[in-house]
């Protein structure tokens, strides 16, 4: 058993400090000798000093890597405690512009730093207001460029917050490491549509701030971890701040922008937690939306974010970790007698081995005479070492006949196409049937898998693949009500003693329907005649659908262009299911273990919302491609289709999520049905699919130290062999909500906020749903804040824990996710359903860049070494304000990559890469991207393909737009650039704001 | 007389059986005895019966001149007829599970309601007789 969190260090009178909060573990830097703290923690030393704190003076020490990377050798002080204490994942914006505004704003022989006596200073080398400036360029630059009415007082920043600011040690101490950011050149144009560099990432030539805005940032870091013993160190991990108040008289509202946090550096996975909790399965397999349970209901209504966890349990693991498989043979596997929790690496073994005491339920439990051990004399098994199962959080047990209620499945693809007329025009038909084609060798479960078609338009075509057959036999249905089957077998067969017909069918299928005209689609009895053909195996069933079905059960209408329905209490009536015939079809398919995968191809409306529910209930996944042409998107279809088919696949499979005593998952969000209260019945699942889950508390009072979850995942794999992935996780109950907060995983908590939205808004109108999370967000800081805002006296500052420093901006991004923005004209239906129903399976790093895509300039690194260009490629923060109109940028949300020309570009360049010259205005909307003979286009194409490797879910469709092209910059990009202002929703500066004035109340 | 207040009791006694029916389904759901499926188709095969015979209850107290309790009897009525409006008067197989909390109450509701309009027509009854 692990110790509960954090007890490490003897945490200061009532401030657990957390082992998770690296600072805390971190020897003292160097400096900390001569620090100013090292005087006795006097009055300067307490709270409200430290909050008054330049902000800089926190910002500064928050070094992240790169100043070990500076060329000012001389400058610095030794890196190491920096590398060590500032993780990776710290943005150079919680430390970078701290430093500039304390250098903008507070001149170094201004302000509270006059006051401390220099003699105190441990720097008696350097004079510490020359250090920046020694190291960087001439102070002329930058700092005589800075607007007069940006340089707020320093009074402004320190005094009002803070009777002792005056008191306050110099600050010097913070400044010395920020110096490794002064090493660039100043910036051509230091006026704020800054240039990128200034925004980069890690940071290692940062050019010098442009302009301090306000320089009342503040960053009490948890991280920062500043070599100060006792009460102010556990102060400093405590809570992030910004400062939100204005210099009076001035219209800056007081925040500095660049300060703001941003994700830049994408998901952080806790991989922490493995160190704490090595037994634990890896966070990449379960999250935690805070990694402890509450021990009471009270602390519960306390949090008023999701308690729950996201599950992603069939995740590809990095080459080396893969997933131990066992097989128990005749002792089969072990579980316990009474809650049926698989063996564990966190259960015990007592009675010198015969007995093992289930972790979940304490039942004393026999060790079948196979699986007998010897124990050691501190109680652990001799073959721990041998035996995954105990010392590893993720395994998988080979099942045995018990588990299964009929033999394993064979594999099995059916895929029902809709040959209408849009779908022979959109060249779709081509398409398809030479991706199937190119797949057949690759579909898993050779040689078992089976394979079958049936096309439709007014009529139902079934194919006969009958393997003594030299073509395929088509037989035409048209009696729609009382669909049939023509032949009793052979319309789903074995691919390898049919393959020659079903290479024949694929080779005809464009032209057997090159001239259909017939315009209608009989979507609901095609189903149901997919639905007899594979009810007794089972499997996969893909839809390819290029119009809104329109005969026979199951017709939908248009109903996507009703303006009058948004905004009423009947606006979410649109999102869901029009016809119970859909969700009917989904049980049934369920039922029989058939996933199914929308392909939908619509010019207008097809009522994604509708034919997404058959995946939503199935366990599948939506695929849409508005107004399909296969010269621009046949490329995204084709790689898609291809994942989709040849992706590792876990067939007719259920999971369950067992618990510990006391709590039990209550609401799953995701696809996949219900089977009983707690068992998800998926008939394919993927590891492009994750799972989200709340959990209550049964108890008012938790009794227990550690809660232990257990994921298992009983499926059929490709290759027909019945296995159980198990997944397993222990959590420490506390009884301190501040614990809760440093344990947040913002990542968790985003992901399952999105689909409590997503689920929302099926029930209710947009703009609720958006003030809902609003709501969420602001009981929360607010909970925070009352936490520490009485003994810390930070009036004017927005406080929020080092672990959710990010989720004001995620949550503000969710508002203006393609499935929640704006209203009617904002996303047309079909869209914001099929963004909906991606946001339900998509794991959490791959929803977190959906929301808050990454944004790159390109045309600076296009010259650079191939081998150099990946590491040179720096997330920008999403706002306007960072597109110069000279660059090259490129969007990537993860299913479109956006290629934004700015207007000075220059035109070689674009002629290099789009092989085209902007000055004949071409349409940009069709051109395609390809590979031509320079350097320049080599490099481009080469940044795509190792961006599109990072994900090989989805294939990001390239799209260009030049600035200034409206409408579709606007919709394209503008609306992406989640930071900034857009038609009824404010920006990110705005949002907090608006965030910090709603917590005050 | 004695006849309508016989037939009004047999009404609510088949009515009250009938929703216990679709509980006991919701129940057994609930402690995972029975699947949503069938969970659910056997909820919805009663549940057209149930309102049919309940607007029968209303129409027959109506038609004898039996105000108060047609008044009484009404509310119900007009609750399975918006239901039917809505579409909500089946239970919905994939969602079963969220709504479950929802369909019981609803069901005991109308369990009580109905008790009150048995122990009514038992006192007619009696009274009649």
């Amino acid at each position: 058993m692990q110790p509960p969190l954090g007890n490490e260090r003897p945490p200061p009178p009532g401030r657990p400090v957390s082992a998770f909060v690296p600072g805390a573990a971190v020897p003292p830097p160097p400096f900390a000798a001569g620090g100013p703290f090292a005087r006795p923690p006097q009055s300067g030393a307490t709270a409200p000093a430290f909050g008054a704190a330049p902000p800089a003076a926190m910002g500064g020490f928050r070094g992240p890597p790169p100043s070990q990377g500076g060329p000012f050798g001389a400058g610095p002080p030794p890196q190491g405690p920096f590398t060590t204490s500032a993780p990776p994942s710290q943005g150079p914006f919680a430390s970078a512009p701290p430093s500039q505004g304390l250098f903008a704003s507070a001149p170094p022989s201004q302000g509270p730093f006059a006051t401390a006596p220099p003699s105190q200073s441990p720097f008696t080398s350097p004079p510490p207001s020359q250090v920046p400036f020694a190291a960087g360029p001439p102070p002329t630059g930058p700092f005589a460029a800075t607007p007069a009415p940006f340089r707020p007082p320093p009074s402004s920043l320190a005094q009002p917050q803070s009777p002792t600011g005056g008191a306050l040690p110099p600050p010097p101490t913070y400044a010395r490491p920020t110096q490794g950011y002064y090493t660039g050149a100043p910036p051509a144009n230091p006026q704020f549509p800054m240039s990128r560099p200034a925004f980069q990432q890690p940071v290692q030539t940062m050019p010098p701030p442009p302009m301090g805005p306000a320089a009342t940032f503040g960053n009490q870091a948890a991280y920062a971890g500043p070599p100060v013993g006792g009460t102010l160190q556990s102060l400093v991990e405590d809570f992030q701040s910004l400062a939100l108040s204005s210099a009076p008289g001035s219209l800056d509202p007081g925040v500095d922008v660049k300060g703001l946090p941003r994700p830049l550096d994408g998901d952080e996975e806790p991989v922490k937690l493995m160190e704490a909790y090595p037994l634990n399965c890896h966070p990449r397999y379960f999250r935690l939306t805070t990694h402890v349970i509450p021990a009471s209901q009270s602390l519960v209504s306390r949090w008023h974010l999701p308690l729950g966890a996201v599950v992603h349990p069939l995740a590809e693991s990095p080459d080396g970790e893969e997933v131990p498989v066992i097989n128990f043979g005749s002792a089969g596997v072990i579980r316990c007698r009474r809650c049926r929790t698989y063996i564990n690496p966190y259960a015990t073994f007592a009675d010198s081995g015969r007995k093992w005491r289930c972790n979940l339920c304490t039942l004393l439990n026999d060790v079948p005479g196979e699986y007998f051990c010897a124990l050691d004399a501190s109680g652990r098994r001799y073959d721990i070492d041998q035996r995954p199962e105990l010392s590893k959080g993720t395994v998988e047990f080979v099942a045995p006949t018990e588990y299964m209620v009929r033999p394993p499945m064979p594999p099995s693809y059916f895929f029902l196409i809709d040959v209408s007329v849009s779908a022979v025009r959109s060249g779709l038909l081509q398409v398809v049937a030479k991706t199937i084609k190119s797949c057949l060798d690759e579909l898993p479960g050779f040689p078992r898998t089976q394979i079958g078609f049936l096309t439709f338009d007014s009529t139902l075509h079934f194919h006969n693949f009958k393997s003594s057959l030299s073509q395929p036999q088509m037989m035409v249905v048209a009696d729609l009500d009382d669909v049939f089957l023509p032949l009793p077998d052979d319309l789903l067969v074995n691919l390898v003693d049919s393959r020659h017909v079903v290479e024949s069918f694929l080779d005809s299928l464009p032209n057997m329907f090159h001239d259909n005209v017939n315009v209608e689609s009989a979507l609901g009895p095609a189903l149901k005649a997919a639905f007899m053909v594979m009810s007794q195996i089972g499997g996969k069933l893909l839809v390819f659908q290029s119009t809104l079905p329109s005969l026979g059960i199951g017709r939908l209408r248009l109903r996507g262009d009703d303006v009058r329905a948004y905004g009423t209490d009947k606006e979410h009536t649109l999102r869901v299911p029009e016809d119970p015939f859909y969700k009917q079809m989904a049980a049934e398919f369920t039922k029989n273990q058939i996933a199914v995968d929308i392909f939908s191809f619509s010019e207008k409306y097809s009522d994604i919302a509708s034919l997404g529910s058959l995946a939503k209930y199935t366990g599948g996944q939506v695929y849409h491609y508005p107004s399909f042409q296969a010269p621009t998107h046949g490329d995204k279809l084709k790689l898609e289709l291809n994942r989709d088919l040849t992706r590792e696949t876990a067939w007719e499979s259920v999971m369950r999520i067992r618990c510990g005593k006391g709590v039990r998952f209550t609401t799953y969000h995701g696809h996949f049905m219900l089977r009983s209260t707690d068992l998800l019945a998926l008939p394919a699942v993927d590891s492009d699919k994750a799972f989200a889950m709340q959990l209550s508390l049964e108890e008012t009072l938790m009794t227990t130290q550690t809660v232990y979850f257990q994921v298992a995942l009983l499926y059929t794999s490709s290759s027909g062999e019945r296995r159980i992935r198990v997944h397993t996780a222990a959590a420490p109950v506390v009884t301190d909500l501040s614990e809760m907060y440093c344990q947040a995983d913002t990542g968790a908590i985003v992901s399952l906020l999105g689909r409590i939205a997503v689920e929302n808004s099926l029930s209710d109108k947009l703009d609720s749903v958006r003030q809902q999370l609003q709501l969420k967000l602001v009981r929360s800081l607010k909970e925070y804040r009352n936490l520490y805002v009485v003994q810390h006296r930070i009036g004017g500052r927005l406080i929020f824990p080092e672990s959710l420093r990010f989720l004001p901006l995620y949550i503000l991004a969710i508002c203006k996710s393609l499935a929640l923005r704006g209203g009617y004209a904002d996303v047309s239906l079909d869209e914001r359903c099929a963004a909906g129903f991606s946001m339900m399976i998509l794991p959490v790093n791959r929803l977190l860049n959906f929301i808050y895509p990454s944004l790159y300039r390109v045309d600076e690194v296009l010259t650079m070494e191939p081998n150099k260009i990946d590491a040179s490629l720096k997330r920008l923060p999403l706002t306007f304000q960072c597109l110069d109109t000279g660059g090259l940028y490129l969007l990537d949300d993860g299913f479109t990559f956006l290629v934004w020309l700015g207007r000075m570009l220059p035109p070689e360049l674009v002629n290099n890469i789009l092989g085209l010259s902007l000055a004949n205005f071409p349409d940009l909307s069709k051109i395609q991207l390809r590979e031509s003979d320079n350097e320049l286009s080599r490099n481009f194409m080469k940044i795509l393909r190792t961006l599109r490797e990072k994900d090989p879910s989805y294939h990001q469709l390239c799209r260009v737009v030049r600035q200034g092209e409206q409408p579709r910059e606007g919709y394209l990009l503008l609306s992406n650039l989640v930071e900034d202002q857009m038609a009824g929703t404010s920006s990110y500066v705005d949002w907090i704001l608006q965030i910090h004035r709603q917590t005050q109340s | 007389m004695v006849f309508v207040w016989l037939t009004a009791f047999f009404l609510v006694v088949a009515l009250i059986v009938l929703v216990i029916y679709q509980l006991m389904c919701l129940a057994d759901l609930e402690f995972d005895y029975i699947n949503p499926f069938d969970s659910s188709s056997r909820i919805n095969k009663v549940v057209m019966p149930e309102f049919v015979l309940q607007a029968l209850l209303s129409v027959l107290f109506l038609l004898s001149g039996h105000w108060a309790m047609f008044l009484l009897s009404l509310p119900l009525v007009y609750y399975n007829y918006t239901l039917y409006q809505r579409r909500q008067h089946l239970v919905d197989v994939t969602e079963i599970f969220n709504q479950l909390g929802r369909e019981k109450k609803r069901r005991l509701f109308k369990i009580v309601s109905l008790i009150v309009l048995l122990f009514l027509s038992l006192f007619w009854l009696s009274g009649s007789v």
